[in-house]
């Protein structure tokens, strides 16, 4: 297992944090942005929008490139995050209660 | 076809002395068994608990001679007070659903039968495997344990419904430590399960021999695999559900109870959660562990009915992706479980539409076995005769679920012994029935002898008919409004209804004695039964081309390989009306 | 039999059918405990977000000094050390072992730093008054639903720097494999990513302007 990696993979450790540094600071990049823009006066909503969306993106870096799934076969990508996804997605019919236990009618306008 | 002659791999040595081989062994046959004796003795504890609720409701003040002895308070002179019944009905529910439906049909014939049926010599990794049954173990002995404090079980049901289960002792007896061993038991299981789903997906994925592709592996196989993956996602909600309940009651948070709560006269110190959040995250698991129980026992059902059948079903890949749309919806339903629970009414409507359409691959599935038996000369065994009760189970419980399905019927029938027919029929009994199709299957190779084919006829009559009686007056209790979960209704209200709860009682206590029958029948035959040959019952699959029972790695240290689809029947071949999947004839017409 | 036979009986070979997805096992099965952690951690986070909303009363108190300056810092310590474990990872693959083992020291120290600070940050606030049942400012859910979601990334983190130095010690000694130091690698970097949408829920949310 190591011995064809290494025969494929001839970049030394070197390069190799050489080669993953614009993807770090890209992360950084966005938990600065995040931080910033916490501090703006933002209503919550938009505000976990936009948070949320700088997240997804960290979050798809940090899997694609620092957990290397852009480089495992395609069906392990297409198994596991169309999974995760579906049953995170799933979870949303939570948030009709919440809003409701708070205005106490089905939809909080 | 290209042949290859079976190769021989490195051949390890066997374990040495009792405590590797029986207690703490790697081999995932003894784990089987050891996941399948766990469930046995759940079974029995549950159904005796059963027994004990279904006299009480009857004969409310007799005496139970020795049950004081368990419990002074919750059976002061062997009477049962109303909440030792709620306290015997929720480890009823728990044993049940968590030790026996999830433990037998997926955990113990799973580890067992999933390695020999793809070619492997174990599974995927062996410690894993015997960490999680020994996390399972753990899980069983801290419930159990309720039985034993003075506090008692919990009086919460299975569901563990908050503000109930969180608010501690004030509520009621068992909602001290019996709730707290309750919580720790299911935190447990959760990582058992999650451990075992691994190792599962990760076996059936990366061991399968030369020629075993994933359409030719056997629909058992498939089940196992598919609820796997239904697992590995459903116990990972449960966990963090179970991780909150545990600090609202140990730690004084308050995540599943409301403000102003006064409970037996006390205001709570607690105040902002929602006991709707802890319904959604129960029943995001929740409905999913329904599928978890019954699709190992479809696919042990497929099974024994396309071997005993000697023809092929009608489409064994339909069968499959049935069961994989079922896995797929099951996470889309949970709500129909909170139609009453002052859920939003518009949610209501969105989980109705799925959970009628998950009615589709059901009838699929029924369609297939129904239809592939039309013109085959079918083998009636103790086997057979139980998978074709799962099909009567199935279809007689299923049909109960259209009307609960939607919220407008649901809101009058919910909490009625409508519904406790309904899940008794269409997931309890029915993963029962697969799971004793697959003992009768299975136990030749399992133990290289036959079990008893007359008491298992008789077994199988007493248990068929005592079923429908049991149950299919609860549909009827439950159309004129006898609401569940009520000690007794000798006094307050309905006592027309009487005779059709002594009724049940009686068919209760029979079907009960009955599964004596089996247990003499498992224990006598383990140890007397007639030897049985490697492949008694005609089947093609790989474990019937192994010796009964296996060897310790299975294939004796060679891989097979595998020519052909897993069923294979009602052609010519070699040894008769079938070909085994490793043999490399061909069919002769 | 051991699990190494096992592991290499999944190669493929003459054998096998092999992975679909050409994998060796236990990564498969490392990325399969990734998205069951994954969806553990939107279930409690799912939770935070549906009691968060039903409060009318939710408060909010981090200020930027101590609290987010302090995530700041965590979270460049947390994104170094997932750059230091590839690292390894990388040099574990090319049979380094004095480099792999440097750089795997880094992340631990540099996930202890984590650890540390974090421990900080939570005495910091019980000091002012915020417990798992209590808190000052407004719904006794916040100090709940924070120790709860942070404490369980914390009880990764710090197993995860002891899964480290076994890693290491085992990877320096030869009973363990490139692979292990992979698998590890994928398990640290979900610890990471965790932490990406911690941030910004519990506590960007929640600052006080």
């Amino acid at each position: 297992m190591a011995g064809s990696a290494a025969s494929k993979d001839s970049a030394t450790s070197k390069n190799v944090i050489v080669k993953y540094l614009p993807v770090y600071f890209v992360l950084l990049a966005i938990a600065g942005m995040e931080i910033f823009l916490a501090y703006q006066h933002f209503p919550t909503g938009p505000l976990l929008a936009i948070l949320l969306a700088l997240a997804v993106c960290g979050g798809g870096l940090a899997v694609m490139y620092f957990m290397h799934l852009a480089e495992e076969p395609s069906s392990l990508f297409l198994t596991l995050i169309p999974a995760t996804i579906f049953v995170l997605l799933m979870m949303n019919m939570f948030w009709s209660d919440s809003f409701r236990l708070l205005h106490m009618k089905p939809f909080p306008h | 076809m290209e042949q290859t002659q079976p190769q021989s791999v490195h051949v390890h040595a066997p374990p040495e002395g009792f405590l590797w081989k029986y207690v703490f062994s790697l081999d995932h046959k003894v784990i089987g068994k050891q996941y399948y004796g766990l469930a046995l003795i759940a079974v029995f504890t549950g159904m005796i608990l059963s027994w004990l609720m279904r006299f009480h409701l009857v004969w409310p003040n007799a005496k139970i001679v020795g049950l004081d002895l368990i419990s002074k308070s919750g059976a002061p002179g062997g009477v049962i007070t109303p909440e030792y019944y709620l306290s015997l009905l929720t480890m009823h529910g728990t044993l049940m659903v968590f030790f026996v439906l999830t433990n037998a049909p997926f955990a113990g014939f799973g580890n067992y039968f999933l390695p020999i049926q793809i070619g492997a010599e174990d599974m995927a990794f062996p410690r894993f495997n015997m960490m999680s049954f020994w996390t399972t173990a753990a899980a069983f002995l801290v419930l159990v344990l309720a039985f034993f404090i003075p506090d008692g079980p919990p009086i919460s049901g299975w569901t563990a419904y908050a503000p109930l289960s969180a608010v501690g002792s004030d509520a009621g007896p068992g909602l001290g430590w019996g709730q707290n061993l309750w919580a720790i038991s299911i935190g447990l299981f959760c990582i058992g399960q999650l451990l075992g789903s691994l190792n599962f997906i990760a076996t059936t994925l990366d061991l399968r021999t030369k020629g075993m592709t994933l359409m030719r592996m056997p629909i058992c196989t498939w089940a196992w695999f598919i609820t796997s993956c239904i697992g590995l996602l459903a116990f990972a909600v449960l966990l963090p559900a179970c991780l909150l309940l545990i600090l609202d009651r140990m730690a004084g948070t308050s995540f599943f109870i409301p403000s102003g709560l006064v409970i037996s006269d006390r205001l709570q110190n607690h105040a902002g959660g929602s006991p709707l959040l802890w319904q959604h995250l129960f029943w995001f698991f929740g409905h999913p562990e329904v599928y978890i129980a019954i699709l190992p026992a479809m696919g042990i059902v497929s099974h024994v009915l396309v071997t005993s059948m000697r023809k092929p079903l009608l489409s064994a890949k339909v069968i499959i992706y049935s069961m994989i749309s079922i896995g797929f919806l099951s996470y889309m339903v949970w709500g129909h479980h909170m139609f009453v629970s002052g859920m939003n009414p518009f949610s209501s409507l969105l989980f109705s539409f799925p959970t009628l359409t998950i009615t589709i691959p059901a009838t699929i599935l029924t369609l297939i076995w129904l239809g592939s038996l039309y013109g085959a000369n079918i083998r009636i065994t103790a086997a057979s005769l139980f998978a074709l009760g799962f099909v009567s189970m199935f279809v007689s419980g299923g049909v109960t679920g259209f009307f609960l399905a939607q919220p407008s019927i649901d809101i009058y029938l919910h909490a009625t012994y409508f519904v406790v027919g309904h899940f008794h029929m269409v997931m309890g009994v029915a993963a029962i029935f697969g799971i004793l199709s697959g003992t009768y299957f299975w136990f030749p190779k399992m133990t290289g002898r036959m079990m008893n084919e007359t008491l298992g006829q008789l077994h199988f009559w007493f248990t068929f008919i005592g079923t429908y009686c049991i149950f299919m007056p609860f549909h009827y209790l439950g159309l004129v409004g006898n609401v569940r979960r009520y000690a007794s209704f000798i006094d307050d209200f309905m006592p027309a209804l009487m005779p059709v709860h002594r009724f049940v009682t009686i068919a209760a206590l029979i079907t009960g004695a009955a599964q004596f029958i089996f247990l003499y029948n498992l224990i006598h035959s383990r140890f007397f039964g007639k030897p049985a040959t490697d492949n008694p019952w005609d089947g093609t699959s790989l474990e019937w081309s192994i010796p009964s029972p296996p060897p310790w790695n299975n294939f004796g240290g060679k891989h097979p390989v595998v020519y052909h689809d897993a069923h294979q029947y009602g052609v010519k071949g070699e040894k008769g009306d079938f070909i085994m999947q490793d043999s490399p004839e061909t069919a002769a017409g | 039999m051991s699990e190494i036979d096992i592991a290499m009986h999944s190669q493929g070979g003459e054998l096998a059918e092999g992975s679909p997805y050409r994998i060796p096992s236990r990564k498969l099965t490392m990325w399969l405990f990734i998205i069951s952690d994954a969806i553990t951690f939107g279930a409690l986070l799912f939770g935070y977000g549906y009691l968060r909303t039903a409060s009318s009363d939710w408060p909010t108190p981090f200020k930027f000094n101590p609290s987010i300056l302090n995530v700041t810092i965590m979270t460049v310590v947390l994104i170094t050390s997932s750059l230091t474990m590839l690292g390894a990872v990388d040099s574990a693959k090319i049979g380094n072992k004095a480099k792999t083992k440097r750089f795997l020291w880094s992340t631990i120290l540099l996930g202890a730093i984590f650890a540390g600070l974090h421990i900080r940050e939570w005495f910091g606030l019980i000091d002012e008054g915020v417990r798992l049942f209590q808190n000052p400012w407004g719904s006794p859910l916040f100090g709940a639903t924070f120790f709860a979601i942070t404490g369980l990334h914390l009880l990764h983190v710090i197993s995860g720097v002891v899964a480290l130095a076994v890693i290491s010690r085992g990877f320096s000694r030869g009973w363990l494999t490139a692979g292990h130091v992979e698998t590890t690698g994928l398990y640290w970097h979900f610890v990471d990513l965790v932490w990406m949408f911690v941030v910004p829920l519990v506590y960007l949310l929640n600052i006080s302007k």
